[in-house]
């Protein structure tokens, strides 16, 4: 046993910090740590940047433009820009559609598609949930029909995070209708400028439009769009919701959280809200050396462990367990709130402990109950333990 | 990194396991519990012909050089059968103090340890100042002991006590003999099946007594006594926190309410899921611990309370939804699922309860 890192994958590590130090874009970096909401432009600035390094695909193979790098050296790389409060790398393109074209597309589609994806050139968005269909995806009804050389699709998709600037949807949809739910399901690619396509946003509770419905009124779309075969789709659904589970944990953007908060406090710290800090900072430690477990057993070239189904339960668990404590930590100034945006300048409202932070703390707290939603929820994912771990 | 376990300690937990299996059914765990004698001499001289009591001791004192992972090995397989033999006592803590001197009679005393000739206990906490462990009165003046020692583990089978002392000067590590005059010994039996006593010296000459360890030397060899002996116990708290969870698993699979095995209930289904994923968190810091320890610094004792306090507050979580699922069946002395949660609460207790350690981690 040994608890360290090899001499080599520290160099990696200095690499990344490099990288952070100098190629971070200054104008990203200043806004998000301010706590100020991005824009479209910062973050297609920020995977640009990604993308020159030759970092976008950092969990590629090589032969398809990706690092090629091992587990432990992806595990560090999302970890250093985690703790460097970088913002998330969009996952819909690098981490959801990328891989299933490289996984099951024919030449034609990776060479179409996976270059725009690792410079950032497409933003991609995600096709599954349904008004009717939330935990039990497979019960979609969006239909598409097929019709010469193209599909007509008629349905809607919703919950799908940021279609407002996205370019592509890949999208779940029923193309023949059977007993077992999980066959006729079939993955498409589809451009957002087809006529058709109509985005509404849906608000959510800290008054952000992060989220959209999506409809489709006879949509056209070119069968060469279709990704693998007709009614596998639920098969590369499955296989892309592995690839989604990848760094959900959101650990290492925790730690810089709570060092943040730790600094505005100071010394002026209740001693209640200390021991809570220091409650959730033990599971968070133990949480973090969970999953080094799991990287630790892939790297080992075994399947991760019983704990590795733990960590999108215990992670976003943990993650709205931190937004309470900086609620509380903020005390009665996050009462005066006016959306994610913060406040006009020449209107702030006093605070002791800083606007911006009430502002931050408030909208990060109903911003992430979403976490335990997503993703398969986690009653969901304690279906699947029951099932696969303790087998009853 | 490496989090693999090495061939020789996955054969150490096979053997562990294997005899604790056999050796050491609930049945024969309570007839041992029973029989007043605070621990089993035939498998105390088992452990000495494996073993077992040369463990963490070095090879020039005729031990086997194991480290902290051995020992979580060991007493991880110790929690899952509720074993009570005082392993803790005469190995983890009296060892750990012994090993850091460097003397005739030391030596000679491992050597009965080993052989499982000789106990011997460490009295360090003393009535009325909780978990200040370094805070003591209990005092020799002109050559002569006076106060009272509490909680000392084993205390009715030990031969021989270290006993933690002010002097003088500063404070210090003695070996007392039990049989001392002026030194008499209060024992109870612990809620985990075990004993502990109290020790009143009054004027208890120290003419017989031998320093083991005093000044810095003595209170850094407490404290890292301390950190190795919440690493064993919390392995031990894990181990049986494991059996728990899969025992109540087994239990709610074969126990029929309403013409069904109640495991097909969701709401047991997921209660059991959260009992699974925190035995697996806390082993997570268990195996950071483990490995970190001997690093012997502070960073090692931060992980140690944090290990301390998750276990205190999951352990309580298995031991209590344990009880719960198995319904009147928990709460019933008979079976072995109560005696987990007993074992929990008892480990909670020692060196300092999740309170004590939430605020240790924070002050390092």
């Amino acid at each position: 046993m040994d608890i360290n890192f090899t001499e080599s994958e520290n160099n990696f590590r200095n690499e990344v910090k490099d990288f952070l130090k100098n190629d971070y874009p200054k104008h990203v970096q200043e806004k998000q740590n301010k706590g100020i909401q991005l824009d479209k432009q910062d973050l297609i600035d920020w995977h640009k940047s990604l993308h020159k390094r030759g970092w976008a695909g950092y969990n590629w193979p090589k032969e398809y433009g990706g690092t090629g790098w091992s587990h432990t050296e992806i595990y560090i790389f999302q970890e250093e820009l985690g703790l460097a409060n970088c913002p998330t790398i969009l996952p819909f393109g690098v981490n959801m559609v990328g891989p299933v074209i490289y996984t099951f597309g024919n030449d034609e589609q990776k060479k179409r598609f996976l270059p725009d994806i690792l410079e950032f050139n497409t933003w991609w968005c995600q096709g599954y949930s349904e008004p009717g269909s939330g935990s039990d995806l497979a019960s979609l009804k969006t239909k598409a029909v097929k019709t010469g050389d193209k599909y007509i699709v008629n349905g809607s998709k919703t919950w799908t995070t940021l279609a407002q600037n996205a370019d592509w949807i890949f999208c779940l949809v029923r193309t023949e209708t059977t007993n077992k739910k999980q066959e006729g399901i079939s993955f498409l690619l589809i451009d957002m400028k087809t006529p058709g396509i109509e985005v509404k946003p849906i608000i959510t509770i800290d008054g952000d439009h992060e989220v959209n419905s999506v409809f489709f009124t006879d949509v056209e779309v070119p069968v060469e769009n279709l990704i693998g075969e007709e009614g596998k789709g639920w098969t590369y659904a499955k296989f892309l919701l592995a690839h989604e589970r990848f760094g959900i944990t959101g650990i290492p953007a925790q730690k810089y959280s709570l060092e943040k908060l730790k600094e505005r406090l100071g010394s002026n710290i209740d001693e209640d809200l200390k021991q809570k800090m220091a409650d959730y900072e033990i599971e968070l430690n133990a949480l973090h050396f969970t999953e080094l477990r799991s990287l630790a057993a892939l790297a080992n070239g075994q399947h991760p462990g019983a704990e590795s189904s733990i960590l999108k339960i215990k992670g976003t668990e943990l993650q709205q367990r931190l937004t309470e404590i900086f609620i509380e930590a903020a005390g009665q100034y996050i009462l005066p709130y006016e959306g994610p945006d913060g406040f006009n300048s020449n209107k702030v409202p006093s605070s002791e402990i800083g606007s911006d932070f009430s502002v931050n703390s408030v909208s990060k707290y109903l911003n992430f109950r979403k976490t335990s939603i997503y993703g398969g929820s986690n009653e969901i994912q304690k279906n699947i333990i029951a099932k696969a771990i303790l087998g009853v | 990194m490496d989090l693999e376990f090495s061939d020789e300690q996955n054969m150490l937990r096979d053997a562990v396991s294997k005899f604790c299996e056999t050796e050491y059914t609930f049945d024969k765990r309570e007839k041992i519990v029973e029989s007043n004698l605070g621990h089993s001499p035939d498998l105390w001289k088992q452990f000495a012909e494996l073993g077992w009591l040369g463990m963490p001791f070095s090879e020039k004192n005729g031990g086997y050089d194991a480290g902290p992972i051995e020992l979580s090995i060991i007493f991880e397989e110790f929690g899952k059968h509720l074993i009570v033999e005082p392993y803790l006592s005469n190995i983890v803590m009296s060892g750990s103090l012994l090993e850091a001197t460097d003397t005739d009679v030391s030596r000679e005393l491992i050597n009965n340890i080993i052989s499982g000739n000789k106990q011997v206990s460490v009295a360090f906490s003393e009535p009325n100042n909780g978990y200040k462990f370094h805070e003591i009165s209990c005092s020799v003046v002109d050559n002569k002991i006076n106060g009272t020692k509490s909680i000392v583990l084993n205390a009715e089978f030990a031969d021989k006590f270290i006993v933690y002392l002010k002097n003088e000067n500063n404070n210090g590590l003695y070996l007392v003999d039990a049989d001392t005059p002026g030194l008499s010994i209060n024992s109870f039996s612990t809620i985990d099946g075990s004993n502990c006593g109290d020790l009143h010296f009054e004027d208890v000459s120290t003419e017989n007594t031998v320093v083991l360890l005093s000044g810095d030397d003595a209170t850094q060899g407490i404290d890292k006594m301390l950190d190795l002996s919440i690493l064993c116990i919390c392995a031990e708290a894990i181990g049986g926190m494991f059996t728990s969870y899969t025992k109540t698993v087994q239990y709610t699979k074969e126990r029929e309410q309403f013409g069904q095995p109640i495991s097909n209930f969701q709401v047991l289904q997921h209660r059991m899921v959260e009992m699974f994923m925190e035995t697996e968190i806390a082993k997570s810091l268990l195996m950071k611990a483990m490995m970190q320890l001997d690093a012997n610094d502070k960073e090692s004792s931060k992980t140690i309370s944090a290990l301390k306090a998750q276990v205190g507050k999951a352990s309580r979580i298995v031991g209590q939804e344990a009880v719960q699922l198995h319904g009147g069946m928990g709460v019933s002395n008979e079976m072995s699922i109560g005696h987990y949660l007993k074992k929990f609460t008892a480990i909670d207790s020692m060196f300092g309860n999740r309170i004590f350690h939430l605020k240790r981690f924070t002050s390092l």
